[in-house]
């Protein structure tokens, strides 16, 4: 080794014949990337309970020889698919859950139709979740259920648990769920009522476009898509990379549209008037107050979550009421924490632990 | 090994992540201002009032070259979605059937009965499958 410039002078052929068969790797896997499709995703075998307009309700085939007593009903956010918690074998959450012997359903979400532009936040909350929830206990014999809520979908489930605050729901398991809408700072000034005129959007478009939700996503972070693709061009010859990369950029650019009433009350009651933390939020007149909410709940949250930060999702364990409630920092971003190689090793397992006390 | 900071290919790498951050930290930090959100909201008002425009446009266009409409497309692609579902349900409601009846030889094999809900976590003493 040069010791003034920390150069290993021996090293400098292989990493040059490293480097050209990584370039011609590359021009061979760039045309395989360019005329293949991606892995197929979502694909533990599951039957369809339940298909009612935007609203999808599965049940996950078992995989275990013997099951905990209570059933869980995931609920996805209503701006992604489903099927982040479904990757590929090996690395889906579903999937996961099933071996270690929990029976699972997935509240999922299809675009809502142009007809579909009116339905609202009572719809989700009093409506969907719950007729889902009922169908959970018909179809597994439990009348106890287990909640499991992503992104916004959490904050569909805590709205649901605090006006339902008497079951049937046993368990609640939150993953980046806000509650402080103060706290998300860009989409806060994304939406700044002096000059978005959100009645006017609905009224024109109907339901909110895909592409007005995925861009604003894709605002918070702006040099990251172009950076990715380098970094993808850069990969492009490590197979592992590429079909991570797929996997992640397609559902991440698979995004689906919000039904306008539902947008309209996001916006002035949690984006604006900040309902949900001030206790003042109710739905179709009934009041949704997160301290009556006494299960046991776990909040799982991101270190560097840009699209949930930190202090948004910090007041759901203050402000709720159940005695039996943990908030868990992972490492990882907003999407790392459920799916990937952080979720596996980290994520994972500390769900099963506490979830699997809390399920007999 | 070679040091980190003499690889190039080491360095670009560092290079292209600091200049994300960078770019997303000044990108963040002007979005924050009042300006940013008065500019985006006009011309996003716009653009969605005129995407509207648009697509009604082209809609009746294709309505008169009597071709489908990317709309009635997505929707006849979940329609399709929707019955395969259903077809799904039937079929599983029939293996159930089937299953009951006790299934003649040759049929469909009945579903796996559901496994019992007995499981207990490994610190209550219960095995980890």
């Amino acid at each position: 080794m040069n010791a003034t410039s920390g150069l290993d002078l021996a090293s400098i052929p292989e990493r040059i014949q490293a480097e050209v068969q990584r370039a011609i790797q590359r021009s061979i896997k760039g045309v395989e990337y360019i005329a293949t499709s991606g892995p197929s995703l979502g694909s533990t075998p599951k039957d369809i309970l339940s298909v009612r307009g935007t609203m999808n309700l599965y049940h996950y085939r078992p995989m275990a020889d013997e099951i905990y007593r209570i059933p869980i009903l995931i609920v996805m956010a209503t701006t992604n698919r489903g099927y982040i918690l479904d990757m590929v074998p090996g690395q889906s959450f579903i999937e996961f859950l099933l071996k270690r012997g929990y029976d699972v359903y997935m509240l999922d979400w299809t675009a809502p139709k142009p007809e579909e532009k009116s339905l609202a936040m009572e719809d989700y909350v009093l409506d969907f979740i719950p007729d889902c929830v009922r169908q959970v206990q018909q179809d597994s014999g439990e009348t106890d259920v287990t909640v499991i809520g992503y992104c916004f979908g959490g904050v569909l489930s805590l709205l649901y648990g605090s006006i339902f605050a008497g079951g049937p729901m046993k368990n609640l398991i939150c993953f980046t769920t806000p509650v402080d809408f103060r706290e998300m700072k860009l989409f806060q000034n994304f939406s700044d009522r002096r000059y978005f005129d959100v009645d006017r959007l609905i009224d024109s478009v109907g339901n909110v476009p895909p592409e007005m939700i995925l861009s604003s996503f894709e605002m918070l972070r702006p040099a990251s898509r172009a950076a990715s693709q380098v970094q993808l061009w850069e990969n492009i010859w490590n197979d592992e990379y590429v079909k991570s990369y797929r996997m992640f950029d397609r559902w991440a650019t698979d995004t689906l549209p919000l039904a306008g009433e539902y947008f309209r009350t996001i916006t002035k009651d949690l984006m604006w008037d900040n309902k949900l933390y001030n206790d003042t939020m109710s739905v179709g007149g009934r009041k949704a107050d997160i301290s009556k909410i006494t299960v046991p709940i776990l909040h799982a949250v991101a270190e560097h979550d840009h699209i949930v930060p930190y202090d948004a999702a910090k007041p759901l364990i203050q402000k709720i009421g159940s005695a039996d409630k943990e908030e868990v920092m992972l490492k990882g971003g907003h999407v790392s924490l459920v799916a990937g190689a952080n979720a596996i090793k980290r994520l994972w397992p500390k769900l099963d632990s506490w979830l699997g006390e809390r399920s007999t | 090994m070679a040091d980190k900071s003499n690889d190039p290919v080491a360095i670009w790498q560092n290079m292209i992540g600091e200049m994300e951050k960078g770019f997303n930290a000044f990108a963040n930090k002007a979005m924050e201002s009042p300006e940013f959100s008065k500019v985006v909201n006009q011309v996003g008002g716009v653009s969605a009032g005129a995407q509207k425009q648009l697509s009604d446009m082209m809609e009746k266009y294709l309505v008169s070259m009597n071709l489908p409409s990317r709309a009635q497309m997505v929707s006849m692609a979940e329609r399709l979605q929707s019955i395969e579902g259903q077809l799904n349900e039937i079929k599983a409601l029939l293996h159930q059937i089937h299953g009951q009846a006790g299934a003649p030889a040759g049929g469909y094999p009945a579903p796996p009965p559901r496994p019992p809900r007995t499981r207990r976590p490994p610190s209550a003493g219960g095995e980890q499958k």
